[in-house]
């Protein structure tokens, strides 16, 4: 919509220039019902052509042309009004929200603006300030809940800049991936990811565009709105458009936006804080008889914390006060939390737009400084933007958006055996984290709580941490770092050959360069090391396009084609030192002991498309749309690599038919389209793997993994209807989607039997087809002078359905993960929902569906046989409420998920290991479920005997059960529903009024309270888990949490100030 | 307009945009061609990983799980040999199926004979664990994605043949990036003869008569004369080459394992010179060689107890495959068995030479205290008991090679005094990979209905190991 204003503004402003002569000068300000100064508000003296478009702090000013002249003032958002200028040469205006939007203008595919009515899809967009209503740092973050059919996996907020990811409508391939693409201002960009289950989540690098100069997002949810961007489109595309300057600004005019908010750890799993650290209650005594804590164990299946005088591990440090020295074993219930900080997050960003009669411009920078939850985790980031417009002569306008990002961190590692997140799996509840914080002694010995056990003489052979690293260590040694500079943008030339008919062309660009750096201390649990890796991509993307409008009668033409040059070059650098580091403190590549392992790699494609689109509208009722565009990509083998996507659609305004008064707007719509995906380059032709060097020798392999010189592109076929109603002028508005989509073909890796010799085959099969629907509800229900209330609700569901695979086969592996010799996977079947959770199972009798025990009373369980179903929600969606009252406003996000699951590691291990609160529990009879059975100790089960089938109750040993049993095997009982209802996000701003105003330098100024992530409404899954952020950098699809960093609830004030 | 468009696409269309670069869809980051040589050495460089991996051990009893005891109780069922496949065994496969070799790597012959053998081992291996298994279907890539499974005494059939064709084929003239004889083909054809012999003693309960004609087969083409031709794979001092011991027990700090009570108790009476090779002396006073019951489960103190030897997980450390002592105790019980002539005289002459080779092979070339050993009352050869010493013997030799130790366990019943961890018996097989289930389903079922009665669980027998 920005571009149809800037495009009303190129057009208008040839006549408006020459009629200004002859009238009177009006200027004036229009603001919105804050109070703030509206930016790009339309200003048309009624009746001409005669049009200027408001500046950034809502000034205007307007030559008339006419006597009794009436100005109308419209802007996409707001309600349109008109105001009769009479003889005043000043004239203010306030405008009102309009969350109906009569008759918007939407941005369809290429940043094509279309008039809503004319639209046969469904597209939904999201303002700017309702992204940044909490300032969310990633966008994609920003969307949770706010579009039907989206749905958002985030991650915690400790990661800095973690990773958000998006899936629409479902999931739409058999092996789980497929992205949006995201495209700002016409450009695609990237949104690759560099972390993994493990270590740093560097996050989604869509992030890197600055929230701040978003104006909007549209959703283009299916094939049908992305057909235009053929083989790219197929998974949906995310159109991100930035804010522009705007013509014939009278001055300069400057935001002010700073945030600061504090960050805190909001939700931990429960802990036990009855037994210390051990495998066993009794004591382990020194041959002098002193009882000690046993320091080679990394669990609390210890003794009791009951005060007994005990030699503590840091006893054994010589150079420790307490060396030698008995303390009491007692319990430190916040052991976990204390190690954890608040955090803080500084965000100041400034934006100047300004404009004349031939150009406008906006600038804007975003300084953003966060401080980790973590000790000595951080992240800088930097957003530069500029966009500007310049007209070379009347006809020939030059457009250019750059935007540069850089973002510097050391993150803190996540998942397991990385970082601190051992402490809810390993560790011992009677450590004094405070203790730790100095981790090293004064002559720079480390100082570690888990050790080899003293000889009976007390004397340690090793201060060399066992299995964990002292947590600070960790922190403060093992650092994470990372950093990346990002360029994308476009310049253009756009040409008006005839009134209606343009053509333009585009030079677009994405360029980014990734490091990261990992250290492995010296002094630490495992061999020193160092590793540095440096990526770099570059795409460009060379666009041409025309477009023509036209208007006969009744009949109004809008034709456009175009041609696309893709190219990629993506390069990467990786190494690491191997066998330990030469000199202490030396982090290099040239410290490596033995040969550094060394991966060059460099990869090309090229994408060539050629698109057309035809759309016809009759009387303004009646559209019908065609498109269809042709990719060739070189990644295909040549025969296979040339395609067609085309797509066709309709739309009927039937309200315009009807003439129900009560209906303003009724619209319903009918789309088909088929949109396609290739696959990564080098995969069609056949290659041998580099293997080991055996001293001098190098070694060669074949690949698991086979390529297939037949591959060809894969195809999603969608049907989509759907109707769009407005009632009682906008007060109340209903979207509903109805789509079907099939995805065949798909390119797959598929697994076959290793016997054949190779692993996995790319391979183009199966179907995979989801249907579902979407509705978002919207409406004001209380609308008065001083207050408004206005409600956006979404909700959708999909169903997806396995249909094929290859033929013989009716199961696919996606995913499998191995801990303590079992297995958990992820399969999908023939038959069967996307994404089957297969683990170990109770074993149930099969009368009574009780548990079947074992001989020893033990829970009896199956193989890693067992399909315990999707991963895949059922429902997705999000409620925003957010209301007026005088000078203040409140808005609160909820967004929610009904369905899906996921296995906990971080649960089970905090189980396994006794410190779960669960393992040290009362039992029926109020004793301790570990004090021994003859006491009335014991975990009580019900279940029926495998020997017998008698039902029995029965009390068994908590170590056995939890940690041998349950914590080892089965895990149907860390198995969770991962619905949840989230509250997101609340702001509650206040715009100061004029008088204050008047004694201020500012045209405006709102100051606000804001709160992110502030609570969980409702889940499923247990405490200290959320089913909302189980992100695990790139992989595609969360079903295991295998230490996710902690939920953070963030709390801060936001000032905005215009100039 | 519309032809403007039309046009527009047409000019486009016709200008052969799907035509690219000729190498934009190459990679170049990876080779294309293959020298056969090099992938016979990446093969090779899975050669360790049949020995050093604890679920062996375990299976053989050697080792007892000091903490967190998990895979000593026999807990794990399946097993994976996929891995063997898709790396060494399709390494192998495309030296064998090969359009064209390179000459400059040393004779043709002797590249295809030591793929041969090499392949003959690794199937070896595959099939004492799992039984019947995929094999002459195998390794065909799309040609077959579910390859039948052989029974088990094809496959020895085929392997055989495989080693006698290897033995035939080898001419002179050394072969290059050779990592185990550095290209000495003497050596390996006498590995090919060595590996026939032992394979020949396995079908010593099923086919005893098909025992005889193999053993005597490979001992007439040439076995084994010294230690100095084992199959051994030797690890390197740097990371990239190391021994699995040493990363997980000076890398990870896991002192997880002891000796086992089963073997300390065998060696120490005999004053064994190797036991202070394979073990350390216990931490506790007195200090001394202590092995820990195996299976045990509660919770013990590791200072108790002798851990496995620094030699044994030092970084470098060798890896001994097929070796001159075995193929001595193999002539021992052949001749005991009258496969060979000669009778107790030649069983005794070759057991006492393999004790000694072994001795030497442990203990760095030293017999100190093998005289003393030898003169033990256990260790005297007895012709009443000589089947239990040589198979006790081979086992005290065969230590940290525990899959064999363990397939000579299961063929000789001995040691008998194997420890059944909280009731579970020593395996007599191990299950088939979990995928195998979905990815080969028809052949995999068949399998277990014909060998195991469609279980596929630890109890069922491979074809060789009668009751």
């Amino acid at each position: 919509m920005r571009l149809m204003h800037f495009l009303l503004g190129c057009l208008l402003l040839f006549p408006a220039t020459l009629l200004a002569q002859k009238g009177r000068v009006v200027t004036g300000t229009v603001t919105s019902m804050q109070n703030a100064g509206l930016e790009n508000v339309t200003i048309n003296e009624k009746g001409t052509n005669n049009t200027v478009v408001a500046d950034a702090s809502g000034k205007f000013s307007i030559t008339l042309t006419r006597d009794n002249s009436v100005l109308v003032f419209s802007m996409v958002g707001f309600q349109t009004k008109e105001m009769a200028v009479g003889s005043s040469s000043n004239v203010s205006i306030s405008l009102d929200t309009d969350t109906r939007e009569l008759e918007g203008v939407v941005v369809t595919a290429l940043g094509i603006s279309r008039k809503e009515r004319s639209v046969g899809y469904s597209t939904q967009s999201v303002k700017g300030t309702d992204l940044t209503l909490t300032k969310e740092q990633n966008v994609l973050g920003s969307l949770a809940g706010k579009i039907a059919g989206v749905q958002v996996v985030g991650s915690s907020g400790a990661s800095m800049g973690g990773t958000q990811k998006v899936k629409i409508r479902g999931v739409n391939s058999i092996n789980g991936s497929g992205e949006p693409l995201m495209v700002v201002d016409g450009t695609p960009i990237s949104n690759a990811n560099f972390g993994g289950r493990n270590g740093g989540d560097f996050g989604n690098l869509g992030q890197d565009v600055n929230p701040e100069d978003i104006e909007s997002i549209t959703v283009l949810k299916g094939p049908t709105a992305s057909a235009l961007y053929g083989i790219r489109g197929q998974y949906g595309v995310i159109m991100i458009t930035t804010k522009k300057g705007s013509r014939n600004a009278k001055k300069l005019s400057v935001q002010l936006n700073s945030a600061v908010s504090m960050e805190q750890v909001g939700d931990f799993i429960p802990l036990q804080n009855v037994y210390g650290g051990g495998s066993s209650q009794t004591w382990r005594t020194l041959g002098s008889g002193e009882k000690y804590v046993d320091m080679a164990v990394d669990e609390s299946w210890g003794p009791k914390m009951d005060g007994t005088m005990a030699r503590s591990v840091f006893s054994f440090y010589p150079q420790d006060p307490e060396f030698g020295q008995l303390t009491p074993f007692v319990a430190h219930p916040n052991n976990v939390k204390d190690f954890y900080e608040t955090g803080t997050t500084v965000n100041n960003g400034i934006s100047m737009t300004g404009g004349g009669a031939n150009h406008n411009f906006r600038i804007s920078f975003n300084d953003t400084r966060i401080s980790g939850i973590e000790p000595n985790t951080w992240l800088r980031r930097n957003n530069l933007g500029l966009a500007a417009s310049f007209d070379l002569t009347k006809k020939l306008v030059f457009t250019s958006n750059i935007n540069i990002a850089y973002n510097k961190g050391q993150r803190p590692s996540q998942g397991y055996d990385g970082g601190s997140r051992y402490l809810l799996q390993w560790f011992q509840r009677n450590i004094d984290i405070n203790r730790l914080e100095e981790y090293k002694y004064a002559d720079g010995t480390f100082k570690n709580w888990n050790l080899s056990r003293p000889s009976a003489a007390g004397v340690m052979s090793s201060y060399k941490a066992l299995y964990w690293n002292n947590p600070y260590f960790e922190a403060y040694e093992n650092l994470n770092n990372d950093n990346r500079s990002r360029m994308f943008g476009d310049v253009g030339l756009s040409y008006l050959v005839l009134p209606g008919l343009k053509v333009s062309g585009f030079a677009r660009g994405d360029m980014f360069t990734q490091n990261i750096e990992d250290r492995e201390a010296f002094g630490g649990r495992y061999v020193p090391g160092y590793s540095t890796a440096k990526y770099e991509n570059r795409e460009m993307n060379y666009e041409f396009l025309a477009e023509y409008n036209k208007k006969f009668n009744d009949v109004s033409l809008n034709l456009n084609a175009g041609g696309n040059l893709y190219s990629r070059r993506y390069t990467y650098l990786y190494m690491a030192t191997k066998g330990g580091l030469s000199s202490p403190g030396f982090y290099n590549i040239a410290a490596s002991v033995d040969r550094p392992t060394v991966t060059s790699y460099l990869q090309r494609k090229e994408i060539r498309s050629i698109y057309a689109m035809a759309s016809a509208g009759y009387k303004d009722t009646y559209f019908i749309d065609a498109s269809i565009r042709n990719d060739n990509s070189s990644s295909l083998p040549l025969a296979n690599n040339s395609y067609w996507y085309p797509s066709v659609s309709a739309s009927m305004i039937f309200s315009e038919l009807m003439k129900w008064k009560p209906l303003n707007y009724g619209k319903l719509r009918l789309s088909f389209a088929r949109a396609g995906s290739d696959l990564s380059p080098y995969q069609t032709t056949p290659t041998f793997g580099v293997g080991g060097i055996y001293g001098t020798t190098n070694t060669l392999f074949v690949p698991d993994n086979q390529n297939n010189p037949n591959i060809k592109p894969s195809f999603a076929n969608s049907l989509e209807a759907g109707v769009d109603l407005r009632f009682f002028k906008g007060r109340l508005g209903a979207e509903f989607t109805y789509y079907t989509q099939k995805n065949k073909n798909q390119i797959l890796n598929l697994d076959v039997s290793g016997t054949s010799g190779i692993g996995s085959t790319v391979i183009n099969a199966g179907l995979i087809e989801n249907k579902g629907f979407e509705l978002s509800l919207s409406g004001v229900p209380l609308q008065t002078k001083d207050f408004q209330w206005n409600v956006v609700f979404n909700i959708a569901r999909n169903t997806g359905m396995v249909k094929e695979l290859y033929p013989g086969t009716n199961v696919y592996a996606l995913d499998v993960n191995t801990y303590s010799g079992v297995s958990v996977y992820l399969n999908s079947y023939v038959g069967k929902p996307f994404g089957s959770l297969i683990g170990k199972a109770y074993q149930r009798d099969s009368a009574t569906g009780k548990i079947l025990l074992g001989t020893n009373n033990m829970p009896l369980y199956t193989d890693a046989t067992h399909d315990f179903g999707s991963v895949v929600p059922d429902y997705t969606g999000g409620l925003r409420n957010s209301f007026r009252f005088r000078n203040f406003d409140l808005s609160a996000m909820i967004d929610y998920q009904f369905g899906g699951q996921f296995f906990s590691w971080s649960k089970m291990l905090a189980v396994k290991t006794g410190m779960a609160e669960e393992t040290a529990a009362l039992n029926d009879k109020g004793k301790n479920v570990r004090d021994a059975l003859v006491d009335g100790g014991g975990v009580k089960i019900n279940g029926v005997l495998n020997s017998t089938k008698q039902e029995v109750t029965v009390y068994v040993d908590a170590r056995t059960y939890y940690r041998t049993t349950l914590g080892t095997h089965v895990y149907e009982e860390w198995l969770y529903d991962a619905s949840y209802i989230k509250l997101r996000e609340i702001r509650l701003g206040y715009t100061f009024g004029k008088r204050v105003m008047q004694k201020l330098p500012f045209s405006s100024m709102n100051l606000a309270f804001i709160a992110r992530n502030p609570a969980m409404i409702w889940q499923k899954a247990p405490k200290g888990l959320d089913p909302s952020e189980l992100s695990s950098g790139g992989n595609s699809i969360s079903w295991l949490e295998t230490g996710q960093l902690n939920s953070v609830r963030s709390y801060g004030i936001n000032l905005n100030i215009n100039f | 307009m519309k032809t403007i468009i039309i046009s527009f696409i047409s000019l486009l269309a016709i200008t052969g945009c799907n035509k690219f670069e000729d190498d934009m869809n190459i990679n170049p980051n990876l080779p294309s061609t293959s020298s056969n040589t090099q992938l016979i050495a990446n093969a090779a460089l899975y050669l360790p990983g049949l020995s050093t991996t604890p679920q062996g051990e375990y299976n053989a009893q050697f080792l007892s799980e000091t903490e967190y005891p998990n895979l000593s109780l026999y807990n794990q069922v399946s097993f994976n040999f996929y891995d063997l496949y898709t790396g060494p065994l399709m390494n192998l496969e495309t030296v064998l199926k090969a359009q064209s070799y390179n000459g400059n790597e040393g004779p043709v012959a002797n590249q295809i004979a030591v793929a041969k053998i090499l392949k003959a081992y690794f199937f070896w291996h595959i099939t004492d664990r799992w039984g019947d298994v995929p094999y002459s279907e195998a390794l065909k890539a799309e040609a077959n994605f579910t390859p039948k499974y052989d029974k088990q005494s094809a496959i020895y059939d085929s392997l055989f043949k495989l080693l006698e064709d290897a033995n035939g084929m080898i001419v002179t003239g050394n072969i290059s990036n050779d990592i185990i004889y550095g290209g000495d083909m003497t050596k390996w054809k006498k590995l090919a003869n060595t590996m026939r012999m032992l394979m020949a003693l396995r079908l010593s309960k099923i086919d005893p008569a098909k025992g005889t004609i193999q053993f005597n087969a490979g001992m007439a083409a040439g076995a084994m004369t010294a230690n100095s031709d084992n199959f051994v794979y030797k690890h390197l001092p740097d990371a990239a080459n190391q021994n699995y011991w040493y990363g997980q027990v000076f890398g990870m700090n896991r002192s997880w394992w002891a000796l086992s009570k089963t073997l300390v108790d065998r060696m120490k009476p005999t004053a064994d010179p190797r036991l202070a090779i394979y073990g350390e002396k216990t931490k506790a006073l007195p200090q001394d060689y202590v092995g820990l019951p195996y299976g045990n489960t509660s919770v013990i103190n590791k200072d108790n107890y002798s851990l496995m030897g620094t030699g044994i997980w030092k970084q470098d450390a060798h890896i001994h495959l097929v070796t001159y002592a075995q193929m001595l105790f193999a002539k021992a019980e052949a001749a005991k068995l009258g496969w060979i002539p000669g009778g107790d005289a030649t069983a005794k002459t070759n057991y006492d030479l393999a004790i000694e080779q072994s001795v030497r092979q442990w203990n760095n070339n030293s017999i100190t205290g093998l005289p003393a050993m030898m003169a033990h009352v256990d260790v005297v050869y007895n012709p009443a008991t000589a089947l239990q010493q040589i198979a006790n013997q081979r086992y005290i030799h065969l230590f940290m090679h525990g899959y064999e130790a363990w397939a000579e366990y299961r063929r000789t019943g001995y040691p008998n005094d194997m420890v059944s961890p909280g009731g579970k018996a020593v395996p007599r097989r191990q299950g088939y990979p979990a995928p195998e289930v979905f990815n080969n389903a028809t052949n995999y079922q068949q399998a277990i209905q014909t060998q195991f009665s469609g279980q596929d669980n630890l109890t069922g027998r491979v074809w060789w190991d009668k009751p």
